[in-house]
């Protein structure tokens, strides 16, 4: 009786203790947090920094008008002098009073100074703001988001029925979301975009595409697809229509899609105009049994970033985008699964499209490049050492490429070979080409160069029929060789 | 009525005042040019402590896209790290003078080299060296290579190569390039032996 006392004792003493660890681990990452209030105006968007002082919390003043004009601060002791774009405001180092265009405001907590800066509480951020810009402005407190003028980015669902249906989400203005898949769900990150929503659940009558919830917190705001199937989202409409779609399917008996790198920011897609696998429905006229074999052809540059001035106004973003075209059309007549990274004009950061080939457990990177040193085709692969190491869960960011570096060279020296077969001179190099090293997949990069004196050659025909055909020629070859050692 | 000899009297004193105007306008720009370059003090050149020496620069050559080797005289000091910085600013001063065989752009430099555990170098450029460099895959890689090449050909030792432009990672030389891994340089020697 005493011992069985003296255990629950024991027990109730050992509970308390791991629930006070818990508690403490639970308020040490919660004070590690960086907690960020996200503003968004007509003219900009952009992230303060939130401090907590006393239990309130405060956002630097200055900060917080600087990207929406001209502002400068004076002290004169504890008085303070803020002019914003010609308006002018003063307040007093631990008052809670102050006048803006000479009219008396209560901020909600002391003004507190720290390092030098002028810091007002979060709580006031809606009164401050409007009395400056003379503008409406909404905050969503709870969730640390803060609205000026008219600035919310609204969205309509439809559900396109089909086998396998699709759910479009229209935007009322670009969006540029981080996204991630897992599974069934499909989560999609707004850290930009003043996106907002009145309703936070949205349901539908299928099976395969179920439900869409809303969610807005930390100063972002996110949409999550849940459904029965792996979902793949894509861009068209210059970023205003995100269409959610189910997977490319993956037989049991195919290879099991690589990891994906760790160490860099989670994997998404692109924001940009990257479009659906193109070509899904086609069958490859072989016998051997069919595996999903994934091919993301990546237009290099695009947007402002034009790539190399190759000369006569010819950008190579325009000649990456033709080439790259054209590849998909050659892959897709040969019954291979092709996603395009970008079919637009679109900006795209070269992080973005490394996350989207290795989110889409692609078979196959191929970047486009172009250039005028030379004439012909070089085609690079990574110049990571080979490494023989396990399947892992995770991958480092920077050396993810290192394990199918075999296959990349390999892929290299066929699409090489099928081009000295069309007689265009080409030659595979190892060279340090980014982001082929972040890929957890066969990756390479072909460039195709024309001489500096007729740059318009990149567009002849031929030229662009004989190196598509060479490249699709060599990846069916791949393709092949993978699914007969299976 | 104006006489027909004093009409043409004042187009050619016009004329004669317009060729003169531009030419005093020229030679004002040339001074104004030799003062700019005058007042330049940036050092060409850094004064270093050290005994001539011969190295190997493996230099970069466009019109043929190859990599060369070629034997200079520079003064090098002792420090490996300093060794290691002058050794490379004689290299890009290569390619910033005119003409060169792979042009980079004024101000493109070399702030320091740092050396970890002997065999890693970290090597700072200037902002002008990576913001104004030509765009291209083939391009940026015989800059890289020839860099690292060159650093390793003259400072025994260093096995591995990481650029940081101004003191910062950056993710691509031009837009190609990747500077955010580290160079091994036996991987770039069988680089650059395809490229020579």
């Amino acid at each position: 009786m005493r011992t069985s006392h003296l255990l629950s004792k024991t027990r109730l003493a050992g509970l308390l203790l791991a629930l006070a660890v818990l508690w403490l681990g639970a308020e040490v990452s919660h004070s590690a947090e960086e907690k960020q209030v996200s503003v968004y105006a007509p003219q900009t968007s952009y992230r303060l920094a939130v401090v907590e002082r006393e239990r309130r919390e405060y956002v630097g003043l200055v900060a917080l008008l600087e990207p929406l004009g001209t502002v400068s601060a004076s002290t004169a002791g504890t008085e303070w002098t803020v002019r914003w774009n010609g308006v002018e405001a003063r307040f007093t180092e631990g008052k809670s009073k102050g006048k803006i265009r000479g009219k008396k405001v209560d901020l909600s907590a002391p003004l507190v100074v720290e390092n030098g800066r002028p810091l007002v509480p979060l709580h006031s951020l809606a009164m401050l703001l409007s009395r400056f810009l003379d503008t409406r402005v909404d905050v969503h407190e709870a969730a640390r988001r803060v609205f000026i003028g008219n600035t919310g980015t609204r969205f309509t669902t439809e559900l396109k029925q089909g086998n396998p249906p699709a759910l479009v989400l229209s935007f009322s203005a670009p969006v540029s979301p981080a996204i991630s898949t897992e599974g069934g769900r499909l989560k999609m990150v707004f850290a930009r975009d003043p996106v907002v929503s009145a309703a936070e659940n949205f349901s539908f009558q299928d099976k395969t595409i179920s439900t869409l919830t809303y969610d807005e917190s930390r100063g972002t705001a996110e949409l999550t697809v849940s459904g029965s199937a792996p979902l793949l989202a894509s861009f068209s409409n210059g970023g205003r229509t995100i269409t959610v779609s189910v997977a490319p399917t993956q037989p049991a008996h195919a290879q099991t899609p690589p990891p994906v790198p760790s160490g860099g920011p989670p994997a998404s897609q692109s924001p940009g105009k990257a479009v659906a696998p193109s070509g899904q429905g086609s069958e490859a006229p072989a016998e051997l049994p069919r595996s999903r074999y994934l091919v993301v052809v990546d237009a290099s540059h695009g947007g402002n970033e034009r790539g190399a001035e190759l000369g006569k106004g010819i950008a190579e973003k325009d000649v990456t985008l033709a080439f790259a075209r054209r590849i998909r059309t050659e892959l897709q007549n040969r019954g291979i699964t092709t996603v395009m990274v970008r079919d637009g004009d679109t900006a795209l950061a070269l992080q973005q499209r490394a996350e989207m080939a290795n989110a889409a457990h692609a078979a196959l990177f191929l970047t486009i490049h172009a250039g005028t040193m030379g004439s012909g085709v070089r085609v690079y692969s990574s110049m990571l050492p080979p490494s023989a190491a396990a399947s892992v869960a995770f991958l480092p960011w920077e050396t993810a490429q290192a394990r199918y570096v075999d296959s990349s060279h390999a892929m290299a020296d066929g699409i090489t070979l099928q081009l000295g077969r069309r007689r265009v001179p080409a030659e595979s190099l190892e060279a340090p080409v980014r982001p082929l090293n972040n890929i957890a997949a066969a990756a390479v990069a072909i460039e195709v160069n024309v001489p500096a004196s007729d740059p318009r050659a990149f567009h002849s025909p031929n030229f662009q029929l004989n190196v598509a055909g060479a490249v699709a020629d060599a990846v069916l070859a791949a393709r092949t060789r993978q699914e007969a050692s299976r | 009525m104006i006489p027909r000899h004093a009409q043409i009297t004042i187009a050619l004193l016009l004329v004669g005042a317009c060729i003169l105007g531009f030419y005093v306008l020229n030679e004002k720009h040339k001074a104004e040019e030799q003062q700019r370059l005058v007042a330049d003090t940036r050092p060409v050149t850094p004064p270093v402590a050290g005994t001539p020496q011969r190295v190997v620069l493996v230099i970069a050559y466009d019109g043929e896209g190859v990599l060369r080797r070629r034997e200079a005289t520079v003064v090098l000091p002792e420090d490996r790290a300093l060794r290691a910085r002058e050794v490379l600013r004689a290299l890009l001063n290569e390619y910033v003078k005119k003409p060169s065989p792979h042009p980079l752009a004024e101000g493109s430099d070399i702030k320091d080299v740092y050396l970890f555990q002997g065999n890693l170098a970290v090597i700072d450029t200037t902002a002008a060296f990576a913001d104004a460099h030509r765009s291209g895959i083939y391009v940026e890689s015989l800059t890289i290579a020839s860099m690292v090449d060159t650093l390793a050909a003259n400072v025994p030792g260093i096995t591995r190569v990481k650029i940081l432009v101004e003191g910062k990672e950056r993710e691509t030389l031009a837009g190609h390039a990747d500077l955010m891994s580290f160079y091994d340089v036996a991987t770039v020697r069988e680089l650059v032996k395809e490229m020579q």
